[in-house]
């Protein structure tokens, strides 16, 4: 049933309301919960008309996506990418699979209440039963990366909230490996913030690879609140619906952030990512690059908005977002949006959207190589200067079959012409 | 082995081929020469078949094969090889892999026996070596940031690892110095074999220097105006296609 846009986020936000006021955790969770609630009360969901919005539909959650899941089941063998996992499931954590580097402690708890913008990470906030923070000790390397599996399944429409906070204590270091899995008609609402203190360094990589009926609405927020260093690689997958809002803050001069990825939306899936990096201190450095592919009726967006504050000067700031359109039905929209407030800043971006190259096509196959190979050959090619770019060789070794599939030739899709 | 036949072709709708006739047998080598915008190009393009490149009548038969009834990637399997006048650069795709894929689809539907990726990396530096390349050409991307006379031998490469049935080079010899040219006739000439056709397409005799023709032709308006051997080309380096065509030819 489709309802007015204005009534539907109304009624995302009642339902979301009632949710989370049913919805029980105690403890160290309680005054996150209560501040949240207040916060969601005075919240607007969004609907068609919301600028940020007008790409997603948020129809998908009207039938049940806002109930609580039960526990879902887990795959086996689970992924493992990493000496050390820390498995959630369905928002949970798992501890009988989970296993800590030395140097790094967990709560059961998170904090984090202000900078979270989206009334989805509000509703995280009020409906969540269980959270996890992360701190890696004051100069401490983190020597193997930390595989969190972060995982969500459901038989029936329902939805989890997965919720984790990562502090890097001065001088420490750490490769965090953020993977989504997950099946089923589960809407996994995620928040994930990162803090960055001085001469804290982080490699990050952003896995989204829950099967195409699953549904994801996730926040992460980097602060970097101190002279720090992180490095994101984030390759995603489309599926039923999935947005990304990724909020990241320079707040002491002389931080450095670097993102890349890689997304990738085939059949009918979508995603939406709304990028927005803060240079809120003097001296900054933030450079994006990010590349994009749609077939069949898949369908893909970047926002990335750059807003460099009064007084951010030496303020450098880059994004690129390039993007490839393999049939006629896909549809990929990118916008840059740049908001600077000072004089002395060195800013670029750029956004392009293509399609395959049909003298590279035919060059393919003048040599033998059939149509359907020659176009994946030329996504994967497209995209290979990022592939190469991971630093870590368990994720580099992922990535190949994960791409091989996102390109390969679409089940059902018809044979274009060439 | 191939024969063409009153072949008529356009591109993007335009009459360009008007009616041509070819015959070549195994263990032939064919020069097609002409003026500019004779229907050289057209011809290999139309063989290889390249999109906006329409057969509009007659055949073109490989081995009992319609071309025209044939996918460009079918045409290769069946043992055709255009090496291109402006080879394609594609950035992110590496030589090798590039290669590989190339290889794996054509032995493949040859019968072949497959290579092991030990084999095709040594035949493929061999192939390199053959034409001066350096292997390291193999790690690039295809043509990415090759001079012209690294992208031709590069053709050349390819065509020594694919082993054609009919190799067609379309103006190989342009924008080569004389180096290039001798080590590109090199690699052409070893393939030369009793089981081989090879059509050179070249508006200039020079490359006949070194690959020495069986049969030259000249290319006018769509049509195979003369037909002779070896001599032919020099007379054609003497008198310019004016005498044929009854054109003056601009320098």
């Amino acid at each position: 049933m489709s309802l007015p846009s204005k009534q539907q986020g109304l009624e995302l936000k009642t339902l979301a309301m009632e949710n989370a006021r049913r919805s029980e955790a105690g403890g160290a969770l309680a005054p996150l919960r209560g501040d949240s609630l207040i916060a969601l009360e005075a919240a607007v969901f969004p609907d068609r008309k919301t600028e940020q919005w007008k790409y997603t539909s948020l129809h998908p959650l009207t039938d049940g996506h806002l109930r609580t899941a039960a526990d879902g089941a887990l795959p086996e063998p689970l992924p493992n990418l990493a000496a050390h996992r820390l498995v959630m499931s369905n928002g949970r954590l798992q501890e009988a699979l989970s296993q800590l580097p030395e140097g790094v402690t967990l709560h059961r708890q998170a904090g984090q209440r202000d900078e979270l913008l989206t009334p989805f990470a509000l509703y995280n906030g009020a409906a969540l039963t269980d959270a996890i923070t992360l701190e890696v000790a004051a100069n401490t390397e983190v020597s193997a990366p930390l595989h969190l599996l972060l995982h969500a399944a459901s038989d029936a429409p329902a939805h989890c909230q997965t919720r984790v906070e990562v502090l890097l204590n001065p001088g420490s270091k750490l490769t965090l490996i953020e993977h989504y899995i997950g099946q089923g008609p589960v809407l996994n609402n995620a928040v994930t913030v990162i803090e960055a203190r001085d001469n804290a360094s982080l490699t990050h990589y952003r896995l989204q690879s829950e099967r195409e009926d699953t549904l994801h609405i996730s926040t992460l927020l980097f602060r970097q609140t101190g002279v720090s260093r992180i490095d994101s690689y984030q390759l995603m997958g489309g599926n039923r619906l999935r947005r990304n809002d990724v909020r990241a803050l320079l707040e002491k001069s002389g931080a450095e952030l670097n993102m890349q990825g890689v997304f990738v939306a085939r059949g009918q899936s979508h995603i939406d990512n709304q990028l927005c990096v803060e240079h809120r201190a003097p001296h900054c450095t933030s450079n994006q690059v990010f590349k994009g592919l749609a077939g069949e009726k898949g369908k893909a967006i970047l926002n990335g908005r750059i807003h460099i504050h009064e007084g951010a000067m030496g303020t450098l700031a880059e994004l690129s977002n390039k993007n490839l359109l393999l049939s006629p039905g896909a549809e990929i929209y990118t916008k840059p949006e740049l908001e600077i407030y000072n004089d002395d800043v060195k800013c670029a971006h750029g956004a392009t959207v293509g399609q395959l190259d049909a003298a590279q096509q035919f060059y393919l196959q003048s040599r033998g190589i059939a149509l359907a190979e020659a176009k994946r050959m030329l996504s994967l090619g497209f995209v290979n200067e990022l592939i190469l770019a991971l630093p870590d060789e368990s994720v580099a070794q992922w990535v190949q079959p994960w791409l091989a599939g996102e390109l390969s030739q679409y089940p059902g899709a018809n044979e274009e012409a060439a | 082995m191939l024969e063409i036949r009153d072949l008529h072709a356009a591109v993007n709708g335009k009459a360009i081929l008007k009616g041509l006739d070819l015959t070549v047998n195994p263990g032939e080598v064919h020069a097609i020469m002409g003026p500019n915008g004779s229907g050289k190009s057209t011809l290999a393009n139309v063989l290889a078949g390249r999109d906006n490149y329409e057969i509009t009548g007659g055949q073109a038969i490989l081995d009992g094969h319609d071309l025209a009834e044939l996918e460009p990637e079918e045409r290769a399997q069946a043992g055709l090889f255009l090496a291109f006048q402006y080879p394609v650069e594609i950035p992110g795709v590496s030589n090798m892999e590039f290669l590989k894929a190339a290889l794996e689809a054509v032995r493949k539907a040859q019968g072949k026996e497959e290579w092991d990726s030990v084999t095709l990396l040594r035949k493929a530096r061999e192939a390199c070596k053959q034409v001066n390349l350096d292997a390291q050409f193999l790690k690039r991307g295809v043509n990415e940031g090759f001079s012209g006379g690294e992208k031709k031998r590069n053709e050349i490469m390819q065509m020594l690892l694919m082993e054609p049935r009919l190799a067609l080079l379309d103006e190989t010899d342009s924008g080569l110095d004389i180096d290039a040219l001798q080590t590109v006739a090199r690699g052409v000439n070893s393939l030369r074999s009793p089981e081989r056709g090879i059509v050179l397409v070249t508006h200039y005799q020079r490359l006949l220097d070194y690959i020495v023709p069986d049969h030259v032709h000249v290319l006018s308006d769509g049509r195979i105006i003369k037909s002779g051997g070896k001599e032919l080309a020099l007379e054609l380096e003497q008198k310019g296609y004016g005498w044929l065509t009854g054109e003056e030819e601009s320098a």
